[in-house]
């Protein structure tokens, strides 16, 4: 999903640039080859190019002979392409990122991707892969983030209990000033909100009551909710990803961030490799460079700054071993994620959600 | 001709046809439950599946709903790389929600009273399908729905051929085992087959007593005809050799008579053709009692080889003792005969009396046909052989004829008269104390007649 | 000299009796064994001929019989029996000699003047003359390991010379030797003895000289 700006672009020649908060479908930014090229990669991605950059970058200099054709979608108009074209047995690029992995799962399920496997793939926790076919490249955790001047230290909630009673002791001081996704905006804000309900469905159900109570701000995306904590019309946002709250952090020091310490949902952005890749030998080379040790370590100073394997940022809030402690649940990539995009499942889960949160406290929306 | 397979490559080759029909029989019989126990394991989720998803149907205001359990899917995700698709049909028959396109031969309401699996493909690849039925009876609403859940068989497959590479290593190690069992079993079950060979081998040619080897039950009729037939043919030689010495006696009393009569007719009162016909009478007389002597000498030494213990004798002696018993004292004067021995003793391991008797022909074969003023006997040793040489400066005998004058009753055509079976009779005695009987052309020596054989080692006494 | 004959078959006996007779032998013929063995009990001969296949007592039987009583009678054994170790058995049991059925009537006369002669005189057994050594009971010389069969007067000539090396002798001397006063020999059969022994004593350094005239001188080459 795109939703706007990261970091400042640099130095990619920008064919178009989405400056505004809401997504615009297919910009694209080309980089060319550091050397004679011989190869040009096509990359589809709802993942911000800001993002990407340094890790193509960085994928360049190994291979100078490579141009990248990078495409950035929203993750539902990128399903939708993707699937369309795979029905139709047409090319859609070379290969897909997205942050909704359960769309990629649903491609492949419905055999639209190329299986890759390789010495880098083997490493892999068996949650980030999904028959060779989806691979998580990334740990980004579902987090809080609170603006530090207007919650004191007392109110800030280490769980997602502790953001439900404080909603609950304090409702009139936060009310209007909790924010989240609007489910009807986000692929990712719902399927962090299905798997919440799933993981914990009576804490998430008290949750829910109490964000309608408080009439919390729905937004469509990450950058939206983090700029309204950063403008301290927000006080706490809840289920951002870490790495859009890390980067906004980074500029705004008073924003701080907390990892649940009940439990913390981790997503691992999605790349799959589809059945009409015209390239799919280069594919395979930047996926490999995705998940390398190299392209970890790029990624994990420069573009979503958490990792599976280093420690937390600086100044985050959380348990120190998330994997070993078990409250990290990453989110497995497989068959189960096809719950969540069943299409009556989504309606109706959606529908629930709208009616809870819009029907009796009327949330405002932007 | 083609050779006949060994017993061991017989039996070792049907054992293995058998061991590899029996393989493949069972790696079949493997594949085919392997494939039915995987089927029986994942039709299990995916029913399990299925259950889930139908219990979870509800009626909402007079409208079906459905909200797929995630549970649902984990448990199909534990065939961790297939793919899955579903179809939640409702009782108008329309899909309510999943693969609109995912359709089915099968006619629903035969899932009504209990699910029912099949094996289609969907989407190019083979997928294994479950349909499940619910009644839903709500005042509101009422009537069957259904949901369609198929699944990938890649770990089905993958289970399947794991179970049957396991039942295969299992039948392959027994196999082997099977095979090297049979291999050594074969081997110690043919060794008394082989040892019965090596009796055999290792018995002197003329033993033909009965063979006093321990063999199996089965062997025992074979052994059985072995000792069978040895025993006619032990009782046929003895009774050939016991006619030949009978037969020798029976002749030699009347013999002894006719020479005697014939010694006691006066020559001096006869005219030129009596005395010629007189001459030619005794000289027949002579070749009958010579070739009775023979006969009996012959079955002698025969008998000597059969039944005789060798003991270490003095071969010097027994020639000089041969050579005074075959030079008679009536021979012709003008005759050089000479006997030659090394001083000390050469010593062979032998029967002295079938020696004498073997020399005795040589000599006497020498003197009859051979001689004509000379005649040597030498014994020589040295080299670990013992040697007698009869030299005589007669014609000789044809180097083409040296193999078949030592064969019984064959003539020299060139020679005078039979040679009878003086050198058969010496042959008989080399070759029973591994020697032979050689001759030598007549060059710078007459004619040479080698009786040879080997010496008592010193060690070996 | 007195001979016993003991012998069943008719031919044969008679064969033998006329034989020995007519050479001037008394022959005593004894057909049943226990009735040789009687007489050879108490009356001794010079020579016994035994056949081994008797009524009443064996040749083996009386053989043993004249044995154990010490008797050294020579003893010439005739055997027919299909029995093979018949030869072996004579000669252990102290026969002097054996001839085998059916046999050549000469050679055992030949035999018996042998067994006579080794009765009658005990002449010396050895007699040495350079390299010759004249062995009178195997009736041969040696030169050497060599030994060459002699005949009876073959030997008596060689032994006449080799007693007196050296000395000449004349054809009559050496005739007188060999043949006595009687017979119709004539000098030609000297020449004949002559020849035929240095046949036999070749190789030897002894050689018999011809002097012209005079008669034959044994010389033994003792310098060469």
């Amino acid at each position: 999903m795109k939703c706007g700006t990261l970091a400042t672009l640099t130095a990619a020649i920008v064919l178009s640039v989405a400056t505004s908060a809401m997504a615009v479908e297919g910009a694209r930014a080309f980089f060319p080859a550091v050397e004679q090229e011989r190869g040009r990669l096509v990359v589809h991605g709802a993942t911000d190019v800001e993002a990407m950059e340094p890790l193509i970058r960085d994928f360049q200099s190994t291979a100078t002979d490579v141009a990248i054709d990078y495409t950035d979608y929203v993750t539902n108009d990128l399903y939708r392409d993707a699937d369309a074209a795979c029905r139709k047995q047409e090319n859609f690029g070379d290969i897909l990122l997205s942050s909704s992995v359960d769309q990629l799962v649903k491609l492949a399920n419905d055999g639209c991707a190329l299986a890759h496997s390789s010495a880098e793939t083997e490493d892999l926790p068996d949650w980030a892969n999904w028959r060779e076919e989806v691979y998580g490249f990334t740990f980004e955790p579902s987090v809080m983030v609170y603006h530090k001047d207007f919650v004191p230290p007392e109110d800030v909630p280490h769980s997602h209990g502790e953001l439900t009673d404080l909603l609950r002791f304090k409702p009139d001081y936060y009310r209007g000033r909790i924010g989240t996704y609007d489910l009807r905006q986000s692929g990712i804000g719902y399927l962090l909100a299905f798997l919440d309900a799933q993981q914990a469905s009576t804490t998430y159900g008290r949750l829910l009551e109490s964000l309608s109570r408080v009439e919390a701000v729905l937004r469509c995306c990450n950058n939206a909710v983090l700029s309204e904590i950063d403008s301290g019309n927000v006080f706490i946002g809840y289920n951002i990803l870490g790495s859009y709250a890390y980067a906004a952090a980074l500029r705004n020091p008073k924003l701080r961030i907390v990892l649940p310490r009940d439990y913390t949902l981790i997503l691992s952005r999605g790349v799959l490799i589809p059945k009409g890749a015209t390239r799919p030998d280069l594919a395979g080379r930047f996926l490999d460079y995705l998940l390398s040790d190299r392209g970890q370590e790029v990624a994990r100073r420069k573009a979503f700054f958490f990792s599976r394997t280093g420690p937390l940022p600086d100044n985050v809030d959380g348990p120190p071993k998330l994997i070993e402690s078990g409250i990290g649940r990453p989110i497995r990539i497989g068959p189960a994620l096809l719950a969540a995009q069943d299409q009556l499942q989504r309606s109706t889960f959606i529908d629930d959600w709208t009616r809870l949160l819009r029907g009796s406290a009327g949330g405002k929306t932007p | 001709m083609r050779r006949e397979p060994s017993l061991f490559s017989r039996l070792v080759v049907r054992v293995a046809l058998v061991l590899c029909g029996g393989a493949t029989l069972l790696a079949v019989a493997a594949w085919y439950y392997a494939r039915a126990a995987a089927d029986d394991a994942y039709d299990r989720l995916l029913l399990g599946a299925a259950i889930q998803i139908t219990a979870n149907m509800t009626v909402d205001h007079g409208n079906l709903a459905v909200a797929l359990p995630t549970s649902a899917f984990e448990l199909l995700g534990l065939a961790a790389r297939d793919r899955i698709f579903y179809r939640v049909i409702g009782p108008d028959l329309k899909t309510l929600t999943g693969y609109e396109d995912l359709q089915t031969d099968l006619d629903l309401t035969s899932a009504r009273s209990a699910p029912v699996f099949l094996s289609a493909r969907y989407r190019d690849v083979p997928v294994r399908v479950v349909v499940a039925a619910r009644a839903l009876s709500d005042p509101s609403f009422s009537g069957w729905s259904y949901v369609v859940l198929a699944q990938t068989t890649e770990a089905r497959r993958a289970l399947a051929g794991e179970l049957t590479s396991r039942a295969m290593i299992l039948v392959g190690i027994m196999s082997v085992l099977a095979l090297a069992g049979t291999v050594l079993a074969i081997r110690y079950s043919l060794l008394p087959v082989s040892a019965l060979g090596a009796a055999l081998r290792a018995r002197d040619p003329q033993d033909l007593t009965p063979v006093d080897v321990d063999v199996p039950r089965e062997l025992r009729p074979f052994m059985a005809s072995i000792n069978h037939f040895m025993g006619r043919l032990d009782e046929r030689v003895t009774l050939l050799q016991r006619f030949i010495a009978d037969a020798a006696h029976q002749i030699r009393t009347p013999l002894t008579a006719l020479s005697a009569q014939v010694d006691m007719l006066e020559e001096d009162e006869m005219d030129e053709v009596g005395k010629r016909h007189l001459g030619r009478v005794r000289k027949r007389v002579g070749q009958l009692a010579r070739l009775t002597n023979q006969l009996l000498s012959h079955a002698m030494v025969i008998h000597r080889s059969d039944s005789v213990r060798f003991k270490p004798v003095d071969l010097s002696d027994i020639a000089r003792k041969a050579f005074r018993a075959a030079v008679p004292i009536t021979v012709d004067p003008d005759i050089v005969i000479s006997f030659e021995a090394p001083p000390g003793p050469i010593v062979v391991l032998g029967d002295a009396v079938s020696l004498r008797e073997a020399i005795a022909n040589i000599i006497d074969n020498s003197l009859r046909h051979g001689t004509v003023s000379h005649l040597a006997v030498r014994v020589v040793g040295g080299d670990g052989r013992a040697r007698v040489e009869v030299e005589d400066d007669g014609p000789g005998i044809p180097r083409s004829e040296w193999e078949s004058v030592t064969a019984r009753f064959v003539t020299s055509k060139t020679g005078e008269g039979s040679m009878g079976l003086g050198f058969a009779i010496a042959a008989e005695v080399a070759s029973a104390h591994r020697g032979a009987i050689g001759f030598q052309e007549k060059g710078e020596h007459g004619f040479t007649v080698i009786f040879d054989l080997p010496a008592q080692v010193e060690g070996a006494r | 000299m007195r001979i016993l004959l003991v012998e069943d078959t008719r031919d044969v006996g008679e064969a033998i009796s006329r034989r020995l007779e007519k050479v001037g032998h008394t022959v005593d013929w004894q057909t049943d064994g226990q009735a040789a063995a009687d007489i050879l009990d108490f009356t001794d001969y010079d020579l016994v001929i035994l056949d081994v296949m008797l009524p009443g007592l064996d040749g083996f039987e009386i053989l043993r019989h004249l044995r154990t009583n010490r008797k050294t009678t020579p003893v010439l054994v005739l055997t027919a029996r299909s029995e093979i170790e018949d030869r072996v058995g004579a000669l252990d049991l102290g026969a002097d000699d054996y001839l085998v059925k059916p046999f050549d009537f000469r050679e055992l006369e030949a035999r018996v003047r042998v067994l006579l002669r080794r009765r009658a005189g005990d002449p010396t057994n050895l007699i040495e003359c350079g390299d010759l050594v004249l062995d009178r009971n195997s009736r041969s010389v040696r030169v050497g390991n060599r030994e060459v069969q002699l005949k009876r007067r073959e030997i008596t000539l060689l032994e006449v010379m080799a007693t007196r090396p050296g000395r000449v002798f004349g054809k009559d001397e050496l005739l007188d030797h060999l043949f006595g006063f009687d017979d119709g020999a004539n000098q030609n059969a000297i020449e004949l003895y002559i020849g035929r022994l240095r046949k036999k004593i070749e190789g030897s350094r002894v050689r018999i000289v011809t002097i012209r005239g005079l008669g034959y001188q044994l010389v033994a080459d003792d310098a060469a």
